[in-house]
């Protein structure tokens, strides 16, 4: 957190804490910070902020640094934190949360590729009712590039991503591992309604 | 549904890792339970789990996606579904859970389906199968051969004992022993070790690599120095991870030594006596065959 001295003004935390308590399930609230979570976090000691300080975070009203906190993206959803928490809370549900309201309040992840890896992979489970683990890896590196070549490390930073993929691809035909055959599902009307569904829920 | 004295029937949901770039356990777990009793029938028409994807960013996906397949399964009139892959397990039984306690949303996502979610089928895990086989002394009357030398970690992961929602197993958490009592009636010393069920983050390998690689780094190095000769899992991500990135572990943190990466139905089904390319273990990134060739089980 970026202040230096942490004032707890109930009137102003309280909005977000109702919504991230109503969105996740979890009673922050709860939460008397033991820190046990801390200490099964894996990705803790690379983000900084583990979920009891996200917790506090959310407890003062800190929306933006909340929503831009690299514990949200890096958070590997391992479920650690909250099978330990005595209190039951899962804070890899309260990421899942705040990744949603990040992206309703238009705000760039921290980690683009993250959000760019789940939103293809949900993509090309739409078009076919299964993953197609060729079709998705495109869509997500197409994806990729159009961001770096826009906003970030330009043509020198695609090549090197292709080349990557490339050499794990190339691995992963001469071991027979990649997949060429088109699995499509024959009911795929029953999956289109379901996002359409998924669509209104979130909007509404 | 028993036929004959020996066959049973049991609902199977590959799920698409199995149908994509691990199609060997599909076949693995086909052969092996075959030869224990036990028949797959894959459920019809099954559609994507949504997996850590869809409960990233999408709570009713993560949810309707995998209520479509237990409505199909639900009409299969079997009473079991076997889901080998962990994270596919993970979110069905999670979906089941919240449907259970959600009347309204049970509803909304039935009006959309051919084939409702009714509640029935019960999910188990290939561990929660091959325990119980283990346990009666199936396993060890049908394995001609021994693991004599097998020093197996068993990596059980994130996905098969944590869960999202309230959910009850039948292992221990931190400390689960299903796949150690499996390895044990093959004849193998699994070793003890503390990172069973740490992460190797196979949803980060693709979209943040310097985590998924560090994570793994952490698990080898424990095994190693435990000493392991293996690692064996249930799940293809852990796999399909481990296997794939094990040589780039190795050189960023200058790890000497690499570990073949088994699905446990490669254990049983050598012990069973079917060969290394019928359980197609040449498919492996890091070199299998050698440890076999080594070790040769008798």
């Amino acid at each position: 957190m970026s202040s230096s001295v942490l004032q707890f003004r109930p009137e102003f935390s309280q909005p977000l804490i109702q919504e991230v308590m109503n969105r996740s399930g979890q009673n922050i609230l709860a939460c008397y910070q033991c820190r046990r979570c801390a200490a099964g976090c894996p990705v803790g000691e690379e983000t900084g902020v583990t979920p009891d300080r996200l917790i506090r975070m959310i407890i003062f009203g800190e929306r933006e640094e909340v929503l831009n906190n690299l514990l949200v993206w890096k958070c590997v959803a391992c479920y650690t934190c909250g099978t330990r928490c005595p209190n039951n809370i899962q804070t890899a549900r309260i990421n899942e949360t705040l990744k949603q309201l990040s992206k309703e309040a238009h705000i760039e992840p921290l980690l683009p590729k993250v959000s760019t890896f789940h939103d293809a992979f949900l993509r090309s489970t739409s078009h076919f009712g299964r993953v197609n683990e060729l079709e998705f890896i495109v869509l997500y590196e197409m994806q990729n590039a159009k961001r770096e070549l826009k906003h970030g490390g330009g043509w020198k930073a695609v090549a090197a991503e292709m080349k990557n993929q490339a050499k794990l691809g190339i691995s992963m035909v001469k071991k027979k591992r990649m997949h060429f055959r088109l699995d499509k599902i024959k009911r795929l009307s029953e999956i289109k309604r379901l996002y359409k569904k998924a669509k209104d829920e979130a909007g509404g | 549904m028993r036929l004959g004295a020996e066959t049973m029937q049991i609902a199977y949901y590959p799920g698409c890792t199995l149908h994509a770039s691990s199609g060997l356990y599909d076949i693995q777990c086909k052969k092996v339970l075959k030869q224990l009793g036990l028949e797959l029938k894959e459920i019809e028409d099954w559609n994507c789990c949504g997996a850590t994807s869809a409960s990233k960013t999408d709570d009713f996906l993560a949810v309707a996606l995998p209520a479509r397949n237990l409505g199909i399964a639900d009409a299969s009139g079997l009473s079991e579904m076997l889901i080998p892959c962990s994270s596919c397990y993970n979110r069905t039984l999670v979906s089941q859970k919240i449907l259970s306690e959600d009347s309204e949303l049970t509803n909304k996502i039935n009006t959309e389906l051919s084939k409702k979610v009714q509640g029935k089928i019960r999910i188990s895990s290939i561990l929660d199968i091959l325990v119980s086989k283990a346990n009666s002394g199936e396993i060890a009357e049908k394995s001609i051969k021994k693991w004599e030398g097998l020093k197996p970690a068993c990596y059980y992961g994130c996905l098969l004992t944590r869960f999202p929602r309230d959910i009850q197993i039948s292992d221990n958490i931190e400390n689960p022993q299903g796949m150690e009592t499996v390895c044990k009636a093959l004849g193998a010393e699994p070793i003890d070790w503390g990172y069973k069920t740490d992460c190797c983050g196979a949803s980060a390998a693709i979209n943040d690599t310097d985590t998924s690689l560090f994570l793994m780094s952490q698990i080898i190095k424990d095994a190693l120095a435990r000493g392991a000769n293996c690692f064996v899992t249930t799940c293809p991500m852990c796999q399909m991870n481990m296997d794939m990135y094990q040589d780039q572990v190795c050189e960023r943190y200058g790890i000497q030594k690499k570990l073949p990466v088994f699905f446990i139905t490669e254990l049983l089904g050598i012990a069973m006596g079917f060969t290394p390319q019928e359980m197609q273990i040449d498919r492996h990134f890091i070199d299998s065959l050698g440890l076999l060739k080594e070790l040769k089980p008798i």
